[in-house]
């Protein structure tokens, strides 16, 4: 056990936890972060996808002592208002059934529209295709990512 | 959520009066009414799934768990229709689990819409007759001369009164048994996409699913089963695992698996990781039975064995066997499908209290129902004393319409003595089951001058409620999605039952998901044998209106008709699922070394669409679903599942998904399902375009498109 001071959504935290313990429970167990979601624990899912340093990561497998000193942002810190662009065309588009996943949809899409704020079809596939949905959400993902880009 | 208070059954004092609260119970007669009293006038019940404020406020219930499928919008536009309200105007709220009050909420075979839009219906009209009935009074006019819009009702005069207003007045009426229903035509809301309202909870992390919930005082429990499914517990390494840090209890456990009693051990501590450790740490000797000989290969050597028998008859019509034994050329093909898994993105949980006096349930669940009446006989604790709390859900696809989960949580709550919280990892979820059947299809025909003339499908798989014990006669579950509206005058479909370790359940579709790719693939092979285009040769042998209808309008909007196009593979299917009728046209061509499907077509007539939106959502994502099911299969070797997780067992992937087009038909036919009918065509259509554009057959999921060329 360590004390650890994560700074997440612009709010230093303190727990006391197991510093090799995954900063998705972190912020799941110990900060009632839940909007980020367990799907498979091996980084190959991405419904665990934050953001650190403004870089997508899968939190599932990242220690949570790896996150100390970097800007963590999850889901709820995207906006206060649920009106990012990504967020707003999320809506407009209908993306979500289960919603589950959605969460991590969000977060790599804002990430991938940092990097290329246009993204072709291509683009799209292949940041996105790393992130999955059981409910068969990706016609719409796409859909929202090319309204945000234009937002 | 906040949730209206439902359990002050009490006695009235003076001033609030006593008001009625009515609603239609679900016994066969459909309209039998509940009397209940309640205090709370600033919301008033007109029945259990309408509240209206006396400041105008509207409350619609939805009593269907969510689990993607669009029912948190779809069952509160069914009611604000007849209510004569705007969707703008209402707020929805999930409904306690009370089969008393609401019925059945289990939400499985693409139901909840079919099986509820009358009831729905009803409770709406009842409800605007009330307030109708309340405004008369007080106009002292008869209540066919008011009109009920948007949340008020108007007299001749023009003037107006809120529903709010009348609410009160209205609370004190008794209800219309069979208040007038507006025909189809007068819909306002219905057969208009509608926005869905948990969508926006959806994007911000503030949806609560089953995993999210945390209840004071609870541990975390990992359960390690065998493997093998059926191993009996022989012994376990408790001490050490209970020097783990943050372990509180190394427990023994089980939970029933359709007549199976699954054994498991549990490591329950004060965090999931801590009990994830503990489990790492855990070693359970099991007694595994001979069940290790049990792989793929002995499994399809089972099933080729099995079909060398007769089998039972499902369906018949005419006399195959007379037809097959004058004929010289009898056409045969087999087919395979593979077990497949749920995966649900939310792995599987559960959060269970059992108190000496009353006990609590917290989670996702398709079926709130069940765990109820499983608590209640269980922990021999009356159903009031039960109380259900439902999420939304991560996915269902039918694992979550059991309740093992919850019986594994509530043995544990049970042997600890606080709440307990069961998380199962993707590897549980994956390996464990239970799963999509595997199946083996033996499809045999007989042509004469380009027409079927006689047709046997036997299917060879193990059913889902008959898994145990010795009886081996077939169900008819075995014959689900094979056309028996084809006019072939000898028609025959059998099923040969199987029983194996490897536990089977409800996947999305169920044997609709196997049983039409052996089906329409035979069809299509039977009309290339026959010289004949497979669009036309299903429409000769069809005179059923709405199957006609969905293939001639995929034809349509395909194109089928005209010169085919170099380097395109097409290929069609149509299904029935749910009562609705779906056809499908894939399009696929060569890219590298592999095939893909760049183009799906579809048709649906699901009769009245309630919000065409989720329609295609649900299209979309069966067709996401089932593609990944053409893919990839679960392999069996040594009596357990091979794939651990996604790596191995992937689902399709957002640069796999084709292009989806989808039309629903107009109809004013009651309502079918729509929640699976988009799945059952996709891997024959596929198959079937694989072979239009290469001369290939595939007969056996899962499909390697890389090599098929």
């Amino acid at each position: 056990m360590a004390k650890l001071s994560l700074r997440v959504n612009g709010q230093v935290k303190e727990i006391d936890v197991d510093p090799k313990m995954p900063l998705l429970w972190s912020l799941r167990d110990f900060m009632g972060l839940t909007g980020t979601k367990f799907g498979c624990g091996i980084a190959q899912c991405g419904a665990c996808t934050v953001h650190l340093d403004g870089n997508p990561v899968r939190s599932c497998v990242l220690p949570s002592s790896v996150a100390v000193g970097k800007e963590i942002t999850t889901i709820e810190g995207l906006s206060k208002n649920n009106d990012h662009p990504v967020q707003l065309a999320w809506i407009a588009e209908q993306v979500p059934q289960c919603g589950y996943c959605q969460s991590g949809q969000i977060m790599s899409a804002v990430a991938l529209l940092k990097k290329y704020p246009n993204p072709t079809d291509t683009e799209i596939d292949t940041a996105m295709s790393s992130v999955l949905c059981r409910c068969g959400t990706y016609p719409r993902i796409r859909k929202a990512i090319k309204k945000a880009s234009k937002m | 959520m906040e949730t209206i208070s439902r359990r002050k059954f009490i006695q009235l004092s003076s001033l609030a009066g006593t008001y009625l609260v009515v609603g239609f119970g679900t016994d066969a007669s459909g309209s039998k009414l509940i009397a209940r009293s309640t205090t709370d006038i600033s919301k008033i019940e007109l029945n259990q799934f309408i509240s209206i404020g006396t400041d105008g406020s509207i409350i619609l219930l939805n009593h269907r768990p969510e689990m993607g499928q669009g029912t948190f919008q779809s069952i509160p536009m069914i009611l604000a229709e007849e209510l004569e309200v705007r969707m703008d105007q209402i707020s929805i709220q999930q409904s306690e689990a009370n089969a008393k009050l609401f019925g059945n909420q289990m939400v499985v075979g693409s139901r909840s819409i079919q099986t509820e839009f009358e009831k729905l219906r009803k409770m709406g009209a009842a409800a605007r007759e009330m307030l109708k009935q309340a405004a008369a009074n007080r106009w002292k006019i008869s209540i066919s001369e008011c009109t009920a819009t948007n949340g008020t009702v108007v007299n001749k005069s023009g003037t107006v009164l809120t529903y709010g207003n009348l609410v009160v007045e209205a609370g004190t009426l008794s209800p219309p048994e069979n208040p007038p229903l507006k025909s189809s035509k007068e819909f306002k809301i219905l057969g208009k996409s509608s926005a869905r309202m948990d969508i926006p909870l959806k994007t911000n992390g503030a949806a609560i699913f089953g995993i999210d919930v945390i209840v004071p005082g609870m541990l975390y429990a990992s359960v390690e089963r065998s493997p093998l499914f059926l191993g009996k517990v022989k012994s376990f390494n408790k001490e050490e695992v209970l020097k783990v840090p943050g372990v509180k209890h190394v427990l023994q456990t089980e939970r029933q698996v359709y007549g199976h009693t699954r054994e498991g051990v549990a490591v329950l501590a004060d965090n999931y990781w801590n009990a994830l450790q503990g489990r790492k740490v855990l070693k359970v000797d099991w007694d595994n039975q001979k069940l290790a000989e049990v792989s793929n290969k002995t499994i399809l050597a089972d099933s080729y064995e099995a079909a060398k028998t007769d089998g039972d008859e499902l369906f018949g019509k005419g006399d195959v066997k007379k037809v097959f034994t004058s004929s010289t050329n009898i056409i045969e093909a087999t087919y395979e499908t593979p077990y497949q898994a749920h995966v649900p993105m939310e792995p599987m949980n559960a959060i269970v209290s059992i108190g000496e006096k009353e006990a609590e349930f917290w989670g996702s669940t398709q079926n709130p129902n069940g765990i109820r009446s499983y608590i209640s006989k269980k922990y021999n604790l009356p159903e009031d004393a039960v109380k259900i709390n439902y999420t939304f859900m991560g996915g269902g696809f039918g694992r979550r319409s059991m309740t093992d989960v919850a019986e594994e949580a509530a043995d544990l709550s049970k042997k600890s003595g606080v709440p307990v919280k069961v998380m199962w990892t993707r590897e549980d979820d994956q390996t464990q089951g239970p799963f999509r059947a595997c199946s083996l299809n033996v499809c045999r025909a007989v042509l004469d001058k380009g027409m079927v003339i006689a047709l046997e499908h036997k299917v060879i798989a193990q059913e889902i409620q008959n898994q145990t014990g010795s009886d081996m006669k077939a169900g008819r579950q075995l014959m689900g999605g094979i056309n028996t509206d084809f006019l072939i005058p000898n028609l025959s479909v059998k099923g040969v039952l199987r029983k194996r370790h490897v536990p089977i359940s409800y996947w999305r579709a169920v044997y609709h998901s196997t049983n039409p790719f052996a089906h329409e693939c035979f069809i299509d092979e039977l009309a290339i044998k026959a010289g004949k285009d497979p669009l036309q040769f299903r429409l000769e042998m069809l005179d059923h209106p709405r199957y006609r209808s969905v293939l001639q309008r995929v034809a349509e909007k395909t194109n089928w008709n005209a010169p085919k196009k170099k380097g395109v593979g097409r290929g069609v299917a149509a299904v029935e699922r749910s009562g609705a009728y779906f056809a499908m046209v894939v399009e696929v061509k060569q890219e590298g070394k592999g095939i893909v499907p760049f183009k799906i077509t579809t048709v649906i007539d699901l009769g009245i669409c309630i919000n065409p939106d989720t329609v295609r959502a649900q299209t979309e994502g069966s067709i996401v679903m089932a593609l990944g099911a053409v893919y990839a299969g679960l392999t069996v070797k040594g009596g357990a599942i091979v794939e651990q997780n996604f790596n191995t067992y992937p689902l399709l992937k957002i640069n796999q998904c084709p292009e989806i087009e989808t039309h629903i038909l107009d109809s004013e036919a009651p309502p079918d399902g729509a929640g699976e009918a988009g799945l059952p065509t996709v891997a024959p259509a596929l198959a079937n375009a694989i072979f239009d554009l290469t001369g290939k057959r595939i007969r056996k999921l899962p499909i390697d498109m890389n090599s098929i060329v």
